[in-house]
């Protein structure tokens, strides 16, 4: 329905593109040869490349627009990709808009039943390219699942799509979102208006209401699923009740099930800071408090966070959005001491803070607080090993990131569900494989994210990808700054602030290098975020 | 919409662990599989270092009434109907004590067929800040119906050394009167949390669920289904490396090991039931000696191999004897006695690395019906704990000989082991624990086997 959004009509399918920085959402990417062969929270491999005993599927979505079906189709690739799945989202919107150029309006008929010629033909020419598309990467690029993400409003035209996805040995699964409350409906279509010029100065419950009606004229026939013959997933009410019809499908659905058990259609931001330094001697077992300047620290944080989510609300309002307040803002910290404390300010202002044992930092095993030189000398092979695979080696009795990654998947389904803004105050290695996960980054570069201790970043979600922010936090003590190292080898420790790091108890990088680390303040220049649930 | 919640979900100072308690409320008429859901939860759980219980009411109303008839369960029976709610009442309030001491996950088996009940039980859970999850079982499929008739007059403690067809009368009968009152969860009860699953999951409803722990069961219970199979186990046959006592690697199978893999196919014929005769799955892990046992198997057995059937990772430890790894690494060698299922080989994994990995695996095979898995001694311990509830502490002692077929058979109230000897000579490959650094032959009547 971008015909409605006229600011929005950019042609530019393919979407799909090489990776360019670990600060765009990867979640489109083509995967390059330098990749990680392993996803990041994928448990095992097989010959074919194909996992969870599944052959090739197609997900295909179903619902009118303003349902959420590309935010849907963006999230459930993102996570089956996490997990291995080699996963791609066919936009059919991204089709029609590269065929017919930018200054083509769809015509009135495009979705009518009995369409005029022209347009029944120029909906073939969209669909085909795109299914061909869809094979392509199923047959020859060693696709497992294609999410095809489309309107396939009637039931015919479904089943005769499995049939056709079935000629090709390809099983169907369909996902349709469908609303019945009113207020979701609305909620949706007010975020999505903002954007339109054509409701600019209108009441926004107005334009709402206009912009539904729009699209009831535009696509008057629309049949939800109740095809027994078919397997299909209906979520209504943006999973308030899932609906499931299971004729012959593996476990791969009942995974996705759970996901979207999990999945919600609201639109929220998270942010990632890290925990305050301690003035004790720390170290993972020792889980040393705060002290008085990682407390400030915890303030000053604090302080810049609400500060920031004032000033993007007038920002919002000064630009004709909602006047509504503020989304609630919770808090997560592991259970460990100092990202607790670090809390403790915002607990006092009222806001919730959750603690989850899960969100604990990778265990450092035996290296920790040992000089570099000091592990070559007593594990040069583990050293060796490091290096070539810093994502799953794992220390001697230590934690890799990938076990810090499966033990995070009731973490990440959880970071699925919240409905409110969230605050994350973590471990560094913990922050990486969030935001590995949000970002859809690949395995290799995950240890090597940075997040210095002067920037809160905020992940602001919108259907096509995400967005990453980078806050900056005044007046931290330069020697506070400075990230862990990528692994737990780790340079001499300065001298100066005891324990500046958090938990590896690993003495920090020299602050000097953070000069060369890239921190633009917005990170995707030509990536504009869009309007989540603007397309169809 | 966002309840107030009673205070353990907000504790004044605003701050919380993770402490979800869950309520999961069977509902259905007998022989829908409830107690079969049951255990399997409970044992999918506690496999999972997750706290569960199950509160089965029959077992308290069986302290009242050991062997009640049909009539004892027919609505217009007052006495019957008040030892019943008695029992509900008992069952329910052990169940609420057994969450202040900490439980995480308790499982209220009963048909609770009334709208009634259900509010009552929510209402309950709901004062003591402990979630309900409804879970029901529909089933109008005859011939299932009827199987699940057979099983439980078989193996139910109700008709315990009763004659089969009068027991099954009286089941029968015994349905009837539920039938008669039962109402299936509806829009009335949109504000419940539930899962309701119809036909053995071909259709399933899934409504309001609240956080994570609850969509995590209710992945599990997607994926069950209450049909009746057996899986078999097998290790692969002796290979070279066990023949020097060497752990790891991925060595070839012995002469002894390749006699074995001849057998195979005649030893699961033979592990038959009279009639009992269907092709099987076999799944394999991706090392030569799994796939070199499982070669002789019948043409049409369809074979997978997953690499998360692989052997435990011993990491540095890999292709070394006991006695090496003493020597080499005395420390790790003494720790993973004191602990061995949470004991990391350096580089390598734990049982606790392992269960993980196998996750899938055994959502997979609660999928799927009848298996034959020929794998590893570590992961074949983690496969049978999880069906034979062994608990943490002893399974990773198990002893799984060498040349020997297993054939477990869930039912409603535990799951039945056979044993099939090849009668090939093997090694031993078990080592009991803080004992010498070598394998040993087990100790009979102190070590735990799974031949016996």
């Amino acid at each position: 329905m971008d015909t409605l959004l006229t600011a929005e009509i950019a042609a530019n399918s393919p979407r799909y593109r090489r990776r360019s920085s670990t600060f765009i959402d990867g979640v489109h990417d083509v995967p390059d040869e330098k990749a990680s062969p392993m996803a990041p929270a994928q448990l095992y491999s097989t010959m074919s490349g194909r996992l969870f005993h599944s052959g090739r599927i197609a997900i295909v979505l179903v619902g009118l627009p303003a349902r959420g079906k590309t935010h849907i189709s963006v999230s459930l690739s993102r996570y089956l990709q996490w997990l291995g799945v080699k996963t791609r989202v066919f936009h059919l919107g991204d089709y029609r808009r590269a065929t017919m150029g930018p200054d083509m309006e769809v015509p009135e008929d495009y979705f009518f039943i009995n369409a005029s010629a022209t347009s029944v033909m120029l909906r073939q020419k969209i669909l085909k390219k795109c299914r061909e598309d869809i094979y392509a990467w199923l047959n020859h690029e060693n696709g497992q699942v294609a999410i095809y993400d489309a309107v396939n409003p009637l039931a015919s035209g479904r089943r005769s799509l499995a049939k056709e996805f079935q000629k090709h040995d390809v099983q169907t699964l369909f996902l349709e979102s469908y609303v019945t409350d009113q207020n979701i409906l609305e909620e949706n279509a007010r975020s999505v208006k903002i954007s339109s010029p054509d409701f600019v100065g209108m009441d926004p419950d107005e334009a709402a209401k206009l912009y539904l009606k729009r699209i009831d004229m535009k696509i008057p026939h629309f049949e939800t699923m109740n095809e027994p013959d078919l397997n299909y997933v209906k979520m209504i009410n943006a999973g308030e009740r899932i609906d499931y019809n299971n004729v012959s499908f593996g476990y791969l659905s009942t995974r996705i099930v759970f996901y979207l058990m999990n999945l919600h259609i609201k639109s929220r931001v998270t942010f990632f800071a890290r925990a305050g330094t301690s003035s004790s001697e720390d170290s993972f077992k020792a889980d040393a408090p705060l002290g008085d300047e990682g407390r400030a620290y915890a303030k000053k944080m604090a302080d810049t966070l609400l500060a920031h989510r004032e000033a993007e609300r007038a920002a919002v309002i000064a630009a004709g959005g909602s006047p509504a307040p503020l989304k609630p803002l919770t808090v997560w910290t592991s259970t460990r001491k100092r990202t607790v404390e670090t809390a403790d300010y915002l607990k006092n202002l009222g806001y919730r803070v959750r603690q989850r044992s899960q969100m604990s930092q990778l265990n450092p095993g035996v290296c920790e607080k040992l000089s570099e030189t000091a592990m070559r000398r007593l594990y040069s092979e583990e050293v060796d090993k490091h290096e070539l695979d810093p994502y799953h080696h794992r220390y001697p009795r230590a934690e890799s990131y990938h076990d810090l990654a499966v033990r995070l998947e009731p973490i990440i389904l959880e970071l699925e569900r919240e409905h409110n803004d969230l605050l994350i105050i973590a471990h560094e290695s913990v922050l990486r494989v969030l935001y590995g996960y949000l970002m859809a980054c690949d395995a290799m570069h995950i240890p090597k994210l940075k997040f210095p201790r002067n920037e809160i970043i905020e992940i602001i979600p919108a259907s096509y990808q995400n967005e990453a922010k980078r806050i900056n936090i005044p007046d931290v003590h330069i020697d506070m700054i400075p990230g862990s190292p990528e692994d737990i080898r780790i340079p001499v420790p300065p001298s100066g602030f005891v324990s500046p790091l958090s938990g590896l108890g690993t003495p920090a990088e020299p602050a000097t290098s953070m000069s060369k680390v890239v921190t633009p303040s917005i990170l995707t220049p030509g990536e504009k975020a869009e309007n989540p649930l603007s397309r169809d | 919409m966002e309840l107030a919640r009673p205070s353990r979900k907000t504790n004044g100072a605003g701050v919380q662990v993770e402490d979800t308690q869950i309520c999961v409320v069977m509902v259905g008429l007998p022989a829908r599989g409830k107690s079969l859901i049951a255990q399997k939860a409970q044992r999918y759980l506690r496999w999972l270092s997750i706290d569960a219980e199950v509160f089965n009411v029959g077992v308290y109303r069986r302290k009242g009434n050991k062997q009640p008839s049909a009539d004892f369960f027919d609505v217009n029976n007052a006495e019957g109907e008040r030892m019943r709610k008695a029992a509900a009442e008992a069952a329910v309030t052990d169940m609420l004590n057994w969450f202040r001491k900490g439980g995480i996950i308790a499982i209220l088996d009963a048909t609770n067929s009334t709208k009634a009940r259900r509010r009552w039980i929510k209402e309950r859970c709901d004062k003591e800040g402990v979630e309900t999850l409804f879970v029901e079982s529909k089933c109008d499929d005859e011939e299932l119906i009827m199987s699940n008739i057979l099983e439980v007059k078989t193996s139910s403690p109700d008709y315990e050394g009763q004659d089969p067809e009068t027991a099954a009368q009286d089941f029968r009968k015994r349905i009837r009167n539920y039938e008669k009152v039962y109402e299936t969860i509806d829009k009335d009860e949109s504000d419940l949390t539930y899962l309701k699953i119809m036909n053995v999951g071909k259709q399933v409803i899934i409504n309001a669920i609240q956080d994570y722990l609850q969509s995590r069961v209710v992945y599990y219970l997607m994926n069950l289904h209450i049909k009746q199979r057996s899986i078999w186990l097998s290790r692969h046959g002796e290979s070279e490396w066990n023949v020097y006592g060497k752990i790891g690697g991925d060595a070839d199978l012995s002469p002894r090991g390749e006699a074995y893999a001849l057998k195979l196919p005649e030893l699961v014929k033979q592990s038959f039931d009279p009639g009992e005769d269907h092709p099987l799955t076999v799944w394999t892990s991706t090392l030569k000696r799994t796939i070199a046992t499982a070669r002789h198997l019948p043409q049409e057995y369809n074979q997978l191999q997953w690499k998360a059937l692989d052997e435990l990772d011993s990491g540095v430890c890999d292709n070394m004897t006991y006695a090496e790894i003493k020597e080499l690494y005395p420390e790790d060698f003494e720790a993973r006695d004191q602990d061995k299922y949470n004991y990391r080989y350096r580089g390598g994994e734990s049982y606790r690395d392992v269960v993980i990995r196998l996750e899938p695996i055994i959502m997979e095979l609660e999928r799927s019906e009848n298996i034959l898995i020929v794998t590893h001694q570590a992961i074949l311990r983690c496969i049978y704990a999880y069906f034979m509830k062994e608990d943490q502490e002893k399974s990773p002692w198990l002893n799984v000989p060498l040349h020997t077929l297993i054939k477990l058979t869930p039912r409603a109230y535990g799951t039945e082991k056979q044993v099939f000897k090849a009668g090939v000579e093997a090694v031993s490959t078990w080592r009991g624990k803080g004992s010498v650094a070598k394998h040993e032959d087990p100790v009979e009547g102190v070590t735990t086997s799974l031949d016996v």
